[in-house]
């Protein structure tokens, strides 16, 4: 197996008396889709902030491409391949959709007419094509969800943080989120999404990681870990875990 | 995208045919009080542009951009007075300073979200005023006269004839209208808008938050130090009182914010109101109509954020009302 694109460490992060990620250690390889899953206040937000660079950890070290990223800035992690999504979604609201999306192409070219053509195609991909010209701040909430996701990949990453962003959607919209977060990997991204909902997530992912109380808890295929006692008590506490 | 090429094209032609026009006008208005009005306009109009960079694009409302309005005017006086460099290098020695002290109040400021930096900026500019006020070298309370002996390009100084001073606001206003018309379309102006819009966002993306900021401020800080040096020649007198104020601060501010905050038109659009506006009212209240100016900018102020928050430019909206149905 070659190196994994994505690793982090013994990672730690405490928020004074509060640990919220202890000694995480978790990878994931080129072209996978794997979920992050665990019940509320899991930890899976921070690590999750964590790899996009948002805060450094406490402790322990996050790797990139064979590379420590670990005291690198967000804006630096992007540019060597790490794009994200945010759960409550964050548009440039006063901008048009093709705006926002411009301003992720521009971190591989300063030429304004190549970010046009790049935001352009990449809107397309994600199914705004007609909605261009629209102010972001008119979008309904799975058109924004899109539009996060086409700014990430205008970013041109190796890696795509989803965070939540199949959440809150109706069956349908979910249902056409899938088949976009699809369309990605197939364009050779590798995915890394926090999901809450499991449904959705499990037919989905290839692999996935299950923390709880700051913990990696389980990994593995999606079939295993849904049927796994320690995920059912996770979840749904103990007594449900009794009969597993 | 056509569309887009489209509208930036006409942009610069409209710009160009005003330009034109406000060329022609002073062979038409020969009366010196206009004059005088379509020079500090021209002036406003440029200096609210400069203003407009590092607060409507970038986001970062700055009340203190009379401190290098100020520093732009001493730089190039004390210069020119004590050293005998003329002023057109004074200018650029202006600017210069003038960005170097924006760099060095964005630097611990910029760190910081929320209004941090709009109290930083008062507070800075109130010193400056202090300090001005009580440094002899400089003139202290009693300014510095600029001596005037005969018309010079040289010198920038005409007793004759207000049309070359004219004539320079215009190019000033112009060449500030063409860097925001430049910067809208390019790497800097997208990430400070996205800056303005939301901060971790765009450090996501890739934009590095700081030095958009302190980019802008620079740029911000040394075209209104042109405007001060401009100033300082045009009424060849200063004083801290004259040039540094507070109220040089909200003169640069309000016609973006009137125009349309963040837009290209929208600083050329507030001065054109707001200056004739303001010089009327004070040349027929005097002397007993002290602040009703400014009761008056209140009021406009007021009137704008009830009826167009989005400022003037959204009457003249080329954005079609976006209601298209969502897919």
């Amino acid at each position: 197996m070659t190196a994994p694109l994505l690793e982090t460490r013994g990672v730690w992060q405490r928020f004074g008396g509060l640990v919220a990620n202890s000694d995480v250690s978790i990878s994931v390889g080129a072209g996978e889709i794997v979920g992050l899953i665990g019940p509320n206040g899991a930890g899976k937000s921070t690590l999750f902030n964590l790899i996009a660079g948002v805060l450094p950890p406490t402790q322990g070290s996050i790797w990139f491409n064979g590379e420590d990223v670990t005291r690198l800035p967000a804006a630096e992690r992007c540019r060597r391949g790490i794009a994200r999504t945010f759960q409550v979604v964050k548009s440039f609201e006063t901008m048009t959709v093709i705006d926002n999306v411009i301003v992720g192409a521009l971190i591989r070219t300063t030429v304004m007419r190549e970010a046009r053509a790049k935001a352009h195609e990449v809107l397309e991909f994600c199914g705004l094509g007609a909605r261009v010209d629209v102010l972001a701040s008119q979008l309904i909430p799975s058109e924004k969800r899109r539009l996060e996701v086409a700014r990430a990949l205008a970013t041109e990453p190796k890696l795509l943080l989803l965070d939540e962003c199949l959440t809150g959607l109706t069956p349908l919209e979910a249902q056409s989120g899938v088949a976009l977060v699809r369309k990605v990997r197939e364009t050779g991204v590798t995915v890394l999404m926090v999901e809450h909902v499991m449904e959705i997530v499990m037919p989905l992912v290839d692999r996935a990681i299950v923390l709880n109380l700051g913990k990696v808890l389980v990994e593995g295929k999606p079939t295993d870990v849904v049927r796994d006692p320690e995920v059912i008590s996770a979840y749904l506490g103990d007594r449900h875990a009794v009969g597993a | 995208m056509e569309n887009f090429a489209h509208r930036r094209r006409r942009d610069l032609m409209i710009a160009t045919a005003l330009a034109a026009l406000a060329a022609l006008v002073p062979l038409v208005v020969k009366d010196v009080n206009v004059q005088n009005i379509m020079v500090l306009t021209l002036m406003y109009a440029a200096l609210s542009q400069s203003w407009n960079i590092l607060s409507g694009y970038c986001g970062q409302i700055s009340l203190g951009h009379a401190l290098y309005f100020g520093l732009g005017a001493y730089t190039t006086t004390l210069l020119f007075t004590k050293f005998g460099v003329l002023p057109w290098f004074g200018m650029v020695a202006g600017g210069t300073i003038s960005a170097a002290i924006a760099l060095a109040l964005g630097y611990p400021t910029f760190r910081l979200r929320g209004h941090y930096f709009v109290i930083a900026t008062i507070v800075i500019a109130e010193i400056g005023l202090l300090l001005f006020h009580n440094w002899d070298w400089a003139g202290a309370a009693l300014g510095i006269d600029v001596p005037v002996r005969s018309d010079s390009w040289a010198k920038f100084q005409f007793t004759r004839s207000k049309l070359p001073y004219y004539y320079f606001a215009l190019v000033f206003c112009c060449v500030a209208w063409l860097v925001t018309w430049r910067l809208e379309n390019s790497k800097w102006g997208y990430w400070w808008r996205a800056v303005k819009d939301n901060p971790d966002a765009a450090e996501s993306l890739g934009v590095v938050v700081f030095n958009s900021k302190m980019g802008a401020a620079a740029i911000s800080a040394f075209m209104t130090a042109i405007g001060g040096a401009f100033y300082a020649q045009y009424v060849s007198y200063i004083d801290p009182e004259s040039v540094m104020t507070f109220q040089f601060s909200l003169l640069m501010a309000l016609p973006a914010v009137l125009g349309g905050i963040g837009t290209l038109w929208g600083p050329v659009l507030g001065a054109v109101i707001l200056i004739p506006l303001t010089e009327l009212t004070r040349n027929y209240l005097g002397g007993s109509g002290r602040g009703v100016d400014l009761i008056l900018y209140g009021a406009v102020i007021v009137l704008i954020s009830l009826a167009r928050p989005e400022g003037l430019v959204g009457l003249f909206s080329r954005r079609p009302a976006s209601k298209g149905v969502p897919q």
